[in-house]
């Protein structure tokens, strides 16, 4: 017989299933567990895409349009493509002096990234941000949730890398 | 008594109600639009707000409970504007489509509107919008009309079970669609657009074409595609079925249908229906004058009778033809041919199991209510999945695990895995094997009822197998099987339903006895799996080689001589042969055969035996509506009519005798000239000389009054709404209490290699019916090509993909199926329907035939799977 191998849906990885078997012993009830799984299924998938809410389902073993419902009810879950890493570059008064502006074109040309934007590996997403109090320490940027400070570009580059 | 007033009214409740339910039943209407008899309590759309004294703010009446000496009020002006500003905010968004709208007549929205009165909007921002839907072959959804009462959620989650739509997003985006946005994956039911008040959900079969004022005429009448029975609501427009759909609370299926029920009439309309007689001359089928194909059809026959004896000839009856039709069938056979060489679908297991729980418990075993299965304590399914088989029944099972029943399921049973909280997942055909394990374990913890101590002796001889013998054989542990006895051990009534291949076993009276057996212990009312509409009736008229109508032995000289003097002829009394045993000695003893309404060429096991042996008949009579493989073999061919263009009743699983409306006249300026079954069967009987004065089917019912005990006394007139439940009207023999001493055997326990070896599996697919279905349009929408259902699992091991094509070949035959991939079916296992021309997976099946009731076992050698290659 030919060998046709079938193409592995993507599953969660041991890492999340570990998160997601300790949510289940803190919920007797499936369902209760629903919310904690999804936040989960959004981390390993990156959004709430329709194999996220797939896998969920299979795993907590509740029918999957249940679970769509509940989670497209949720406007803090992620419903769209999104960048896996989340950066908020300042661009307020502080900064925009220090050379927030030139980073941002950075940005365009080396990663693509325009704001609002997600980059074409979908490794990034840019969001322009308000000032997240640095300003002693422009221009300043936050990556998900540490903050970067005094970039320039080679600077930025370099955190950048440090995201995959 | 609860007293309340309602309007001034006094009324009295004799158990709760709510103040909704208290008013309607008093003739006080409350308009409603969320609220739906089927479904729990909601109160979501404030509609049925009442003023209630001494409760300060307005109350839904369809959520509070009606209490001794509540004072309501359904119309004061309070109540009114309540009404009208919710009207107002669903106005909003309700977009004004009504002269477009199919629902247009029959929506509660706009009847509501006109009630109170259209209010000027005062919302100045737009409307929502979301474009229709229009990616499923059968449902459209408007989403804009949608006025999120959540009806068809609440149905489809809590009634239908399947979990198939839901209400995406919130607020103002929020709309109910299935999990893929666009084409639904489920069952089909029909069931959401059934209960939509509104034009949200609509079906796509009759959109745009007609106004629900313009019918013609709507007829209530019993669905023809499986045993359960549905009472259905056809709309007829133009000699032309437009709409079926369920009644609400009526019938035993009290307003559900499944998708063979509600989309798959289109078969009746089909334009390859047969039109005239057909008579074989040089060897091709042309169409003829019905005097000419009656005369020789007549002529033929009693040739040869004449020349090699009645038992010559062999009649094969239908599970789809009414009991009237099948009694005239087996008279015609018996009086007329003379012949006992009578058989039906009804041998492929539903007869022997039937027969054996009968042995055992006395007649009509198997006689009980489809309503009753959710009010017993625990439900077990053996060997049969009824959501598929028999859907209706299939959502009691789903009730009773909603209403926190036991439900286990023995063997395979995919619709329930949602719902069962027990499971023995035997592998397939080990489920008797099961059963003794399940025995076992019942018999260490609960006591014998000491209510017929012949039987109790006999099961304490059972010799039952070792609990790691049960594994071996079935895959089911020994903590599966006490842990399902544990949980039956505080039981006081039971269901149990089982499929016919119980039966269709080498231990087909092994197997019964251990379910007699677990039903004894467990205060059972059984349930035979019955895939026929007529399945039942077929033998209950006798259309079986060794009984006469009534189901009483031939053998039985007082019995026989009752139908001889009604007759007027000398009946045989040697059984005749069964179904199968009738195509092995064609050509041989058998010279003709007279087939009505079945297809034996396709829907039998051994296809290509059964073929041949068409082929070596001297004559063959075919009735049927549509050119089948076996109606091509025929010499003469007649038309007959479908089951909404006749009278004449089913009798279902419940053996419940129910009537058939006519809803289409098929002869109305005699263009087309058809008769029912019985017409044709009776002009032949006539010009050979029978005595067979009957001008409607209701004089056939009179005969068979006054000849069966079973249906004595029975008229047509007691048929009204509900049918007639067993014993229809008659005594029904009590002849239980047969129980032979029997060793329960001991089945050898496979080698590895066998227990891993993938099996071929005869799929009974929801959306497909033996061979009508394929002449349904809406239904190959849904499933259009036949289909090797397995999991991802089994594809994994066979090294094939979703999709793919792959040659299933066997001893019997080959054929190329599309591989679907269906997580949860037991590994190892293929499933194939025989539901398709080209790839009906009965031609794969040899069988062999079970030596005391000659059941057809489903067989397959040499089994290779391969893939087909190109076709990827």
């Amino acid at each position: 017989m030919k060998s046709e191998k079938s193409q592995r849906e993507k599953t969660f990885s041991p890492g999340a299933l570990t998160r997601l078997e300790e949510i289940k012993k803190k919920y007797p009830d499936k369902r209760a567990a629903l919310m904690p799984a999804l936040y989960i299924a959004q981390d390993e998938f990156g959004w709430l895409r329709p194999e996220a809410l797939k896998a969920v389902a299979q795993y907590l073993e509740l029918p999957e349009m249940t679970v769509r419902s509940t989670a497209t009810f949720y406007s803090i879950y992620k419903h769209e493509q999104a960048g896996r890493n989340m950066v908020r570059l300042c661009t307020n008064v502080s900064c925009m002096v220090l050379g927030a502006s030139t980073l941002k074109g950075t940005l365009k040309t080396l990663y693509g990234l325009a704001p609002g934007g997600t980059s074409p590996d979908g490794r990034f997403q840019l969001e322009i941000g308000e000032c997240i109090g640095a300003c002693d320490r422009g221009p300043a940027m936050l990556v998900n949730d540490d903050l970067h400070t005094e970039l320039d570009t080679k600077k930025l580059i370099q955190v950048l890398e440090s995201y995959k | 008594m609860i007293n309340i007033s309602i309007n001034g009214k006094k009324i009295g409740l004799e158990g709760p109600a709510t103040v909704l339910e208290a008013a309607r039943r008093h003739g006080i209407d409350i308009p409603t639009l969320c609220n739906h008899p089927a479904l729990e309590l909601w109160g979501g759309c404030r509609m049925c707000v009442v003023e209630i004294e001494k409760m300060p703010r307005l109350q839904t009446s369809c959520t509070v409970m009606a209490a001794d000496g509540m004072t309501v009020y359904t119309e004061t002006p309070r109540v009114v504007a309540a009404r009208k500003s919710v009207l107002e905010f669903l106005l909003i968004n309700h977009p004004l489509q009504c002269p477009t709208c199919d629902k247009a007549g029959v929506c509660k929205l706009q009847d509501l509107t006109v009630k109170y009165g259209a209010v000027a909007g005062r919302f100045e921002e737009g409307k929502r919008t979301f474009p229709e839907s229009v990616d499923d072959p059968l449902i459209v959804r408007n989403m804009e009309r949608c006025i999120m009462c959540t009806r068809c959620v609440r149905m489809c989650d809590n009634v239908q079970g399947a979990f198939a739509i839901g209400v995406v997003n919130k607020g103002t985006r929020s709309h109910v669609e299935p999990f893929s946005g666009g084409r639904y994956n489920c069952e089909y039911c029909g069931n959401c657009l059934n209960v939509c008040p509104v034009g949200a959900i609509m079906s796509r079969l009759h959109r745009y074409t007609y106004r629900p004022w313009q019918m013609d005429k709507t007829v209530k009448t019993i669905c023809s595609f499986c045993g359960v029975g549905c009472t259905q609501l056809l709309e007829v427009r133009s000699g032309a079925i437009q709409k079926v759909s369920p009644v609400f609370g009526e019938g035993v299926n009290k307003g559900l249908l499944c998708g063979r029920g509600i989309f798959g009439y289109g078969y009746v309309g089909s334009p390859e229906r047969l039109k005239t007689p057909l008579i074989r001359k040089n060897g091709v089928l042309e169409p003829a004058e019905w005097d000419e194909a009656l005369a020789l059809a007549e002529r033929k026959m009693l040739e040869i009778k004449n020349l090699h004896g009645g038992r010559a000839i062999a009649g094969v009856a239908g599970g789809r033809c009414t009991n009237e039709e099948n009694y005239v069938f087996q008279k015609l056979l018996r009086a007329g041919f003379g012949s006992n060489n009578i058989d039906s679908v009804a041998r492929l297991g539903l007869m022997h199991a039937q027969n054996l729980l009968e042995d055992i418990f006395g007649q009509g075993a198997a006689a009980n209510l489809i309503s009753g299965i959710p009010r017993s304590d625990a439900v077990i399914t053996v060997a049969c999945d009824p959501t598929q088989t028999n859907p209706v029944m299939g959502l009691q099972v789903r009730a009773a695990a909603r209403a926190g029943k036991k439900v286990l399921t023995v063997g395979h049973a995919h619709g329930l895995r949602r719902h069962r909280t027990h499971s023995l997942p035997a592998h397939i055909g080990t489920e008797g094997m099961a059963l003794a394990g399940l025995l076992s374990e019942l018999l260490k913890i609960k006591k014998l009822p000491g209510e017929n101590p012949e039987f109790e002796a006999a099961i304490k001889n059972f010799e039952l197998p070792r609990l790691e013998e049960v594994e071996t054989y079935t895959g089911v542990s020994a903590a599966m099987l006490s842990g399902a006895a544990s949980a039956l051990k505080d039981v006081s009534s039971s269901s149990i339903i089982a499929g016919r291949e119980l039966a269709a076993h080498r231990d087909a009276r092994r197997n019964l006895m251990l379910l007699a057996a677990i039903g004894y212990i467990l205060n059972s009312r059984f349930f035979l799996i019955s895939e026929h509409p007529n399945e039942q009736g077929l033998i209950d008229m006798g259309c079986a080689p060794d009984t006469l109508p009534g189901a009483r032995p031939i053998a039985l000289q007082t019995f026989r001589e009752r139908y001889e003097e009604a007759w007027g002829v000398k009946l045989d009394p040697e059984p005749g042969l069964s179904l199968m045993e009738m195509f092995e000695q064609a050509g041989d003893t058998v010279r003709a055969m007279y087939i009505m309404g079945e297809n034996p060429a396709f829907n039998l096991p051994g296809r290509k035996m059964v073929k041949s042996a068409l082929g070596k008949l001297d004559f063959l009579v075919v009735q049927d509506i549509f050119m089948s493989e076996t109606a091509a073999m025929a010499d003469v061919v007649f038309p007959s009519l479908a089951w909404s263009e006749k009278e004449g009743t089913y009798t279902n699983l419940e053996k419940r005798i129910q009537k058939l409306e006519k809803a289409i006249e098929k002869n109305p300026e005699k263009k087309v000239f058809l008769m029912e079954d019985w017409q044709i069967l009776m002009e032949i009987g006539k010009r050979a000389g029978l005595n067979m004065p009957y001008t409607a089917s209701s004089d056939i019912i009179d005969e068979l009054a006054r000849l069966s005990p079973l249906h004595a006394g029975l008229g047509y007139g007691d048929l009204a709404e509900t049918g007639m439940m067993w014993p229809y009207k008659g005594k029904p023999l009590r002849m239980g209490g047969r129980i032979p001493a029997l060793p329960v055997s001991r089945a050898e326990a496979p080698s590895k290699e066998q227990a891993l070896a993938p099996v071929l599996v005869l799929d009974k697919p929801l959306f497909h019916s033996g061979t009508l279905s394929r002449h349904a349009g809406p239904l190959l929408d849904i499933m259009a090509e036949a289909e090797a259902k397995l999991s991802p699992e089994t594809g994994s091991v066979l090294e094939v993909t979703d999709g793919a094509m792959i040659s299933i070949s066997t001893a019997e035959g080959e054929m190329a199926l599309k591989v679907k991939f269906e997580k949860g079916l037991p590994v190892g296992a293929i499933f194939a329907g025989n539901n398709f021309g080209e790839a009906g997976a009965l031609g794969l099946f040899g069988y062999e035939l079970e030596p005391e009731s000659k059941t057809p076992i489903l067989r397959f050698a040499n089994l290779e799977i391969k893939l087909e290659t190109g076709k990827l």
